[in-house]
């Protein structure tokens, strides 16, 4: 990233934390001061692009940003008793309503975000060329191959080890980070769609379409990330660089875990907890739980290590794109996952969910607890498997790729 | 136009047009989701899945496949439930700490009730419709010639992937390699292969994309179909139907006239 | 007639062109051969002519590709598939993955192309006749020897009716039999008419062949002449081309110094040989 960029950037953070802060302040809305927060930075960061050189792309994208944060929090509010007692089902604590429903706001509200981005574009310019160059003949063959490593991982980890991840998600990152958001997101929801209805057994996992609208989300997530340049190569970097990149990262991880599990509980009105009570919870539920979080921080510190041994300081932001990812696909799978399937799909996260029951949660919160911790470590393994796999290709090849010029590395003299 | 080219299906219902089978699925599914309690989920899967399998005589065949594919999370879904239900009260069975409730069970069923009819609709959609014959369908229909590509592809290429991973397993059993053991043992074995393979697919990319470049991939617009799946207006019709027994249903279940599906 | 005016190209991020001033001519009717050790720019020459360099591969050109005298670096690659068209060395990567006959395969080019159903069939039917392929129609491509994959690819070609044919390395991945069923057909398509421009590793094919021979040297071409003089030349030893059989063993009759008669009746049987479609191996019998 060059210094004008920097510039941006650090400005954006800068004024979007000041009002997210004031909105706190003020409203005493933990939620709504952190989705204004980003908002606000992204706005700023926006208009700073502009001036400076004169492109019109990030202002539409910050404007598509805007609706969909807009329709997406009236949604919430427009609904508003999302897990209220009324609807809960006393027996089941099911709250299919709450699940439909907020799944639904979520498609309404990328498809209005997306309209509003395109819609500008074609306004502005007279072609869709954000989304036609997403697409050539090898992103269609990428495609092909980032489905097939979807379904073929995904249900060799649900069907044969019962491990509480599920990488079922390699090739839509994959695909997102070379070739772009629509594309990423259309190979994830097609790749969950086909894996339902069209794929023969033993392959066929009939759950997946269900949460098809998940694997849009981090396709276009992945996309986003990609086009930032989060998954260039930065080797051989200073000892002092690592460092504080590190930190960053476990800053930037703790505030996202916080801010998931506080956001939820506002949103729906239950408690989640990553740390349920354990009084009168039997000693191995307990050490269960311990066991999931181990993993957790044994990941992180896994790539830490990496990170010193490689000197790469793209480990951590390895980490910050799978821990975002993962929150982002937990808290929006969590209440399908309640409301249609009572948080089961027989993979390897049950046994999590049975833990999170006994200690007395709701189903809601059961899986949404669960969620939290399988996907976060899901998203980080797959982040880092997609970057090896960058790594092993060839660069003239990648370069031929719509974002490829992203995945490549710098050449000495231009900053992180 | 040589006679091996869209063949038509063995009895009646193997011949609707695929849309309409993906329509009767989709509808299925989403009825079994809205009609609560045990029964419910039976009746629609009686008449929405029993029935039509019958009349193309593959019900054996369904029920089958159907029972294989559900049965992980069968299993799943009534263990958990069974011994890890919170609003449990009414023990039936108590193995140290664990305990079976009488509400878990008849939560577990009433779930099994719901994925068994979600699972028969999914199955006699797929095992009456050729994947061929739905993505020629949807692009007569309109879809983008290369999303249909890209999804015809995908599936063939799943099993194309499988049988590559077998060769090179079978390969490597000949030097030596240990595939005996449990799943894990196996995984274990099978993970370094996957990296190369990934990687030889990833790198057959480059030559794929210029020989379809070369056969006219990239022109825009609609392409030439060789044949194309009938359709009638009555399957229409029918189609417009089954969608509007969802809205119906759920007004039911609003207006509590559903009760006695339990 | 295909024409490469002067070329030099370089792909993106290399440092250096990997083509400096080509310029070839293919006409109608005759088979060009395309000889050089691996790394010379053979393939780089196989898809500048074709068009995929630089629409599908990036990196930078100057000269100019020429069709019948029209000048299309301005057209997008599936203009260019109806007038000429390009086949590669891997029989398997060449298939579309999603045809499930060879008829369906074979067809893939013209149904993207949007023409008339009835028109499809027709092509289809010709270009399965041209290669006398007609009995592999039913058959899953997949489940086709590499020579029998190699030929339905170069069907899918025709039905385009190109009017030049560029084939990278065809036979590098095949055996004998592959080899010769390759050959054979390419000698008919010239027959009818095509131009045909073939880079091959195997200069007994090339000899057999093509009329005449370009060789390419790091990126130059160094030699253009009849397929006779070109591979005969005792220069293409240090360019890295093998001289074909035929010239190897008549050299080697040459240097023990048999006579003359028996030299001849070699080179003719070896001729014999070669034009069943065998490789000259069995001489020291027949002498």
């Amino acid at each position: 990233m060059n210094g004008a960029r920097w510039l941006r950037v650090m400005v954006g953070i800068g004024v979007g934390a000041i009002a997210g802060v004031a909105l706190y302040l003020f409203a005493q809305e933990w939620v709504l001061a952190l989705v204004v927060g980003a908002i606000v930075a992204d706005v700023v960061y926006a208009l700073l692009a502009r001036w400076q050189t004169g492109d019109w792309a990030p202002l539409r994208f910050a404007a598509g940003l805007v609706v969909f944060a807009a329709v997406a929090l009236g949604g919430i509010a427009l609904v508003g008793d999302f897990g209220e007692a009324s609807d809960v089902d006393p027996d089941t604590f099911i709250n299919a309503k709450a699940a439909n429903t907020w799944a639904l706001i979520l498609t309404v509200a990328m498809v209005a975000g997306a309209i509003v981005y395109f819609g500008l574009e074609l306004l502005q310019t007279g072609r869709l060329a954000s989304l036609a160059s997403q697409f050539t003949t090898r992103t269609y063959l990428l495609m092909v191959i980032g489905i097939a490593v979807n379904i073929i991982l995904g249900q060799t980890v649900a069907a044969a080890l019962k491990i509480p991840i599920y990488l079922d998600s390699i090739g839509t990152i994959l695909v997102g980070i070379l070739a772009g958001p629509i594309a990423g997101a259309l190979t994830g929801g097609l790749a969950n769609v086909l894996w339902s209805y069209v794929i023969p057994p033993p392959f066929q996992y009939q759950p997946a379409a269900a949460f098809a609208i998940t694997a849009v989300a981090i396709g276009v997530i992945a996309g986003l990330l990609g086009r930032a340049g989060f998954l260039r190569p930065r080797p051989d970097r200073s000892t002092g660089e690592l460092l504080i990149g590190g930190l960053v990262t476990v800053v930037l991880v703790g505030a996202m875990a916080a801010a998931a599990v506080i956001g939820y509980q506002y949103i729906f009105e239950t408690d989640v907890s990553l740390l349920p009570s354990t009084e009168g919870v039997e000693w191995y539920f307990v050490a269960l739980a311990w066991l999931a979080l181990a993993l957790v921080v044994g990941a992180i510190l896994g790539l830490f290590a990496l990170l010193l041994l490689r000197r790469d300081l793209t480990a951590a932001y390895v980490v910050v794109a799978g821990v975002f990812t993962g929150v982002i696909a937990a808290l929006i799978s969590a209440p399908i996952a309640a409301g249609v399937f009572g948080g089961v799909t027989s993979s390897g996260t049950d046994f999590l969910v049975a833990a999170f029951r006994q200690a007395g949660l709701d189903v809601q919160a059961a899986t949404t607890g669960q969620g939290l911790i399988s996907d976060p470590i899901d998203k980080v393994t797959t982040f880092f498997t997609v970057y090896l796999i960058l790594q092993a290709m060839a660069n003239r090849f990648k370069a031929r790729f719509p974002q490829g010029e992203q995945v490549l590395p710098v050449d000495e003299g231009a900053g992180a | 136009m040589p006679a091996f080219i869209g063949t038509p299906g063995p009895s009646a219902f193997h011949r609707l047009n695929p849309v309409t089978k993906l329509v009767l699925a989709l509808v299925t599914t989403l009825l079994a989701i809205v009609v609560g309690g045990v029964i419910g989920p039976v009746l629609v899967a009686a008449v929405a899945v029993l029935l039509p399998a019958a009349a193309a005589r593959i019900l054996g065949r369904l029920l089958h496949t159907s029972l294989v594919l559900s049965l992980p999370i069968a299993i799943s879904v009534l263990v958990v439930n069974l011994f890890f239900y919170p609003a449990g009260v009414d023990v039936l069975l108590q193995l140290g700490p664990i305990r079976a409730t009488a509400e878990g069970l008849a939560f577990a069923i009433e779930t099994l009730a719901r994925i068994g009819a979600i699972s028969g609709a999914i199955t006699l959609f797929y095992l009456t419709t050729p994947s061929g014959e739905l993505v020629t369908d949807l692009e007569r229909r309109g879809v983008a010639p290369r999303i249909a590509f890209v999804t015809h592809a995908s599936v063939q290429t799943v099993p194309a992937m499988v049988e590559r991973a077998a060769a090179i397993i079978e390969a490597q059993r000949a030097r030596g390699l240990d595939t005996e053991g449990g799943i894990l043992r196996r995984a274990r074995g099978v993970l370094p292969l996957a990296g190369p393979m990934l990687l030889g697919s990833i790198a057959e990319i480059e030559e794929r994309t210029q020989a379809l470049e070369a056969r006219g991939f990239s022109r825009p617009g609609r392409r030439t179909l060789l044949w194309e799946p009938a359709d009638s207006g009555r399957q229409r019709a029918l189609r417009w139907a089954l969608l509007l027994t969802v809205p119906l249903l759920i007004g039911l279940r609003a207006g509590g006239w559903l009760g006695w599906l339990g | 007639m295909l024409t490469l005016e002067t070329v030099t190209y370089r792909y993106a991020g290399a440092p250096r062109p990997s083509l400096f001033d080509v310029s070839v001519d293919l006409r109608g009717g005759e088979v060009v051969g395309l000889a050089g050790p691996s790394e010379a720019g053979k393939t780089t020459l196989c898809l500048v002519a074709s068009g995929l360099a630089p629409r599908t591969v990036g990196g930078t050109i100057s000269g100019r590709l020429l069709l019948d005298g029209e000048d299309v670096s301005a057209r997008p690659m599936h203009e260019l598939v109806g007038r000429v068209g390009i086949a590669f060395a891997s029989p398997a990567t060449q298939l579309t993955g999603v045809a499930g006959t060879v008829y369906e395969e074979v067809a893939f080019g013209p149904m993207n192309l949007g023409l008339p159903r009835s028109e499809v069939l027709e092509r289809t039917g010709e270009a399965l006749a041209a290669l006398r392929i007609e009995h592999l129609a039913a058959r899953d491509p997949v489940r086709l020897s590499g020579g029998q994959q190699q030929l339905v690819a170069i069907a899918g070609l025709l039905a385009l009716r190109p009017a030049h044919l560029v084939l990278d390395e065809p036979t590098a991945q095949l055996d004998p039999a592959g080899s010769r069923m390759v050959a054979r057909a390419l000698t008919d398509l010239a027959a009818s008419g095509a131009g045909i421009l073939v880079a091959e590793q195997k200069t007994d094919l090339l000899a057999s062949v093509c009329h005449r021979v370009l060789v390419v040297h790091e990126g130059r071409l160094v030699f253009d002449g009849p397929a006779v003089e070109v591979l005969h030349d005792t220069r293409m030893h240090e360019l890295g081309v093998a001289a074909p059989s035929a010239a190897r063993l008549a050299r080697a009759a040459a240097d023990r110094r048999l006579s003359g008669a028996v030299r001849e009746r070699l080179s003719v049987a070896i001729a014999a040989d070669a034009s069943r479609g065998g490789e000259a191996a069995s001489a020291g019998g027949r002498a």
